[in-house]
């Protein structure tokens, strides 16, 4: 007997539909996104630990393209389809906290003593007007890095990193002087988000303020603003940095040091576990320290990383601050962020078994002397490749106009931007 | 008979999908966008009301020209470039000997490829130190410091966005102009050849003429392309130098998206959207001319 053909067809699409539902995903699961361009690892980790001990709750993971995350987080509020748990690179914090977008999370922890020692920067941005919207997910910090080989070559002291924006200039001139492509220091020339993760310390370091918190407040504050900006030109004009960086625009800047050819260059915690892959040799050979300002001894550094948060309109509001206590446990945040020499989001974890190469330890306590910039507009003022911030370095770096010029303009960009 | 009132419903009755197609796809969302310009919208909060200011701003703002004019400059420099590339490499290639039909196919092949993987492509092939077009130079002899393409001077960058481009849609003109040459009647150039006319002769004075249509056409592609053009940007400079390479779409998409500014972002849309319609218009206009 033959099977009638609307029969046959209606069968076929509920078997389409059967194979179309991702595999896995049932009513009671947590959707969870987070951006690309972060801390994977990490974070599948994180979630990896969760679902073994909630096996009837589970976080199902979805990377949202780290470009698109903020425009794809609006359409979703704006449609009222919002995940659980959101994942999100802790500089969009205040903006979405402002706009009332975030579920307000004060009461869940308010005798939850693990947040009094969480990484102040992630809480200072997860804050507004004092209730807490959102908890560390995890934290990259900038810091300094010295390759030993070519202090060694350049007859320097391998074990001595640099304490002062001159001793940068005078070690990376002996290491340029090596040839052979080698160049003493690094500043990629067209990448907004580098700049401000490892050149802004330099200004956080020398005293000075960049960016503005409203239209009320002034940006680029400081005397000292103009010394760093001088310094960086005149390290591209001694020809200490190569000049193939000024079209740098981000997506080679984690493989550069370990690439061998640069003596000094500001970077992240996670480019020490990247060497061990791209470079063995140099992973035993490289130094790490703060990023220092004009003064010697003077440090600073970008606290970054993502934070976790629950959209307005989630449903499981009650699991997800469960999830973020628990990533905050003393167990998950050293057998979890610890053993995979992460930086631990709580500060005082980051003695822990795990955290035996001092370079790791530095990183760890890079936490203390580390900013976080507040603002509304953080894409628009520092982020984004047409934005203030970078157009100011482009012109310190590759340009002869004067500095005060520049600095006055970028104010004003800064200041309209904040204005609207 | 086709003027009766029945046949004059059954008639729109066949059009209705059509009708339902446009008005679900086309002026529901125009009209939505045309609301959003006229508002302050960044999605996260509610819109606000501003009437033209988004419009008003559009034409004071300094990048809205210099993306335009960016987007002009580099639509009257590729166009005649793959209008002329791809009629002259068509006109080698209409034949149908083997080598014509296999240089056809090796031209035409980067169109399949995506504008945003081949964008990536280039953008490797021209990286400062491991790309392999300052690798060649470089061997050859030609530099000693390494080129900066990319993102570095607008002019250079646009240079090489358009030899990347050109190798990517070079063959779609192409593969049209080689259908239009072949349509043309044999016996026609066959009466010039008895009558002495030479190859150029033949091109200027009977190929062009017949072709012109197809001209055209592709014309009309070309400049409606290159108006619209983003992933190339986007992709090998992101608009930099200082932004002297965003071109008008990416502008639209910045403010769209990345700074949340909706409204400004339709206001931007519908500003461009007359500048192509104009260019359609005269495009169409030759168009009619030709064929007259």
């Amino acid at each position: 007997m033959k099977l009638p053909k609307l029969m046959i067809s209606a069968a076929v699409a509920v078997a389409a539909l059967l194979a179309a539902t991702p595999m896995g995903a049932f009513a009671q699961d947590l959707q969870m996104w987070e951006r690309t361009g972060g801390n994977a690892t990490m974070v599948d980790k994180l979630v990896e630990m969760w679902n073994e001990k909630n096996p009837n709750r589970k976080i199902v993971l979805t990377y949202i393209e780290h470009s698109e995350m903020v425009p794809k987080l609006a359409q979703a509020i704006a449609s009222g389809e919002v995940p659980d748990l959101m994942g999100l690179d802790l500089i969009y914090g205040p903006q979405f906290e402002a706009a009332g977008q975030l579920e307000d999370i004060t009461d869940y922890f308010k005798d939850d003593a693990t947040l009094k020692t969480a990484s102040p920067g992630h809480i200072l941005v997860s804050t507004y007007n004092d209730r807490l919207y959102g908890v560390p997910l995890y934290a990259d910090v900038s810091v300094l890095y010295w390759n030993k080989l070519l202090f060694k070559e350049a007859g320097l002291d391998p074990e001595v990193g640099p304490a002062s924006l001159q001793d940068i200039h005078d070690m990376a001139a002996k290491i340029t002087a090596l040839g052979d492509g080698k160049y003493g220091y690094y500043l990629p020339g067209n990448c907004a988000g580098c700049n401000i993760f490892t050149f802004g310390p330099l200004i956080w370091a020398s005293g000075g303020k960049i960016e503005p918190l409203d239209a009320n407040d002034e940006p680029l504050v400081g005397d000292n603003i103009a010394k760093v900006l001088e310094w960086a030109r005149q390290m591209h004009k001694d020809g200490l940095i190569n000049p193939a960086n000024q079209s740098e625009n981000g997506s080679t800047f984690a493989e550069q040091l370990g690439s061998g050819k640069v003596g000094i260059m500001g970077t992240g915690n996670f480019n020490l576990s990247l060497l061990q892959a791209q470079n063995p040799d140099l992973f035993n050979n490289v130094g790490v320290t703060f990023l220092p300002g004009l003064e010697p001894g003077s440090a600073a550094s970008f606290a970054g990383g993502d934070i976790v948060t629950v959209p307005k309109g989630s449903k499981r509001v009650s699991d997800a601050v469960d999830f973020m206590k628990f990533i905050l446990s003393d167990e998950v945040q050293v057998e979890g962020y610890a053993k995979l020499l992460n930086l631990t989001t709580r500060g005082d974890m980051a003695n822990n078994q795990y955290f035996t190469d001092p370079r790791v330890v530095k990183m760890a306590s890079a936490l203390d002397v580390a900013r976080t910039p507040y603002t509304l507009k953080f894409f628009e003022l520092i982020n984004s490749p047409q934005g203030p911030w970078l157009q100011m370095l482009q012109r310190v770096y590759y340009t002869d106009d004067p500095i005060d010029q520049i600095i006055t303009d970028a104010k004003a960009q800064m200041k309209a931007i904040a204005a609207e | 008979m086709y003027s009766s009132p029945r046949s004059k419903w059954l008639g729109l009755l066949y059009l209705t999908p059509a009708l339902l197609f446009v008005a679900l796809f086309t002026v529901y969302p125009l009209t939505q966008m045309i609301w959003v310009s006229f508002n302050n919208w960044t999605l996260i909060s509610p819109p606000k009301f501003v009437g033209l200011n988004n419009f008003t701003k559009a034409f004071s703002d300094r990048q809205f020209w210099v993306s335009l004019t960016f987007t002009l400059k580099y639509t009257a420099i590729i166009t005649p470039i793959l209008m002329i590339g791809g009629y002259a490499v068509a006109l080698l290639v209409a034949g149908n000997s083997p080598l014509q039909r296999f240089t056809r196919t090796i031209v035409f092949l980067p169109v399949v490829i995506g504008l945003g993987a081949s964008s990536l492509l280039w953008y490797w092939l021209f990286a400062a130190d491991a790309g392999f077009i300052n690798t060649i130079l470089r061997d050859l002899g030609l530099i000693r410091t390494p080129i900066l393409w990319l993102g570095v001077n607008a002019d250079v960058s646009n240079f090489a966005i358009i030899i990347s481009v050109v190798w990517k849609v070079l063959g779609f003109g192409m593969i049209l102009f080689v259908g239009a040459i072949q349509a043309v009647s044999t016996e026609v150039n066959e009466a010039a050849l008895v009558d002495g006319a030479s190859g150029w002769q033949r091109v200027r004075s009977i190929t062009l003429p017949l072709t012109l249509r197809t001209i055209l056409l592709v014309t009309l592609i070309s400049v409606i392309g290159s108006l619209l053009a983003f992933d190339q940007f986007y992709i090998m400079t992101a608009g930099q130098p200082q932004n002297l390479t965003a071109t008008s779409v990416f502008f639209i998409y910045l403010n769209s998206f990345p700074y949340l500014k909706l409204g400004y972002g339709a206001a931007l849309s519908l500003i461009l959207a007359v500048f192509v319609l104009l260019f359609t218009l005269v495009q169409m206009l030759a168009t009619r001319r030709s064929h007259a």
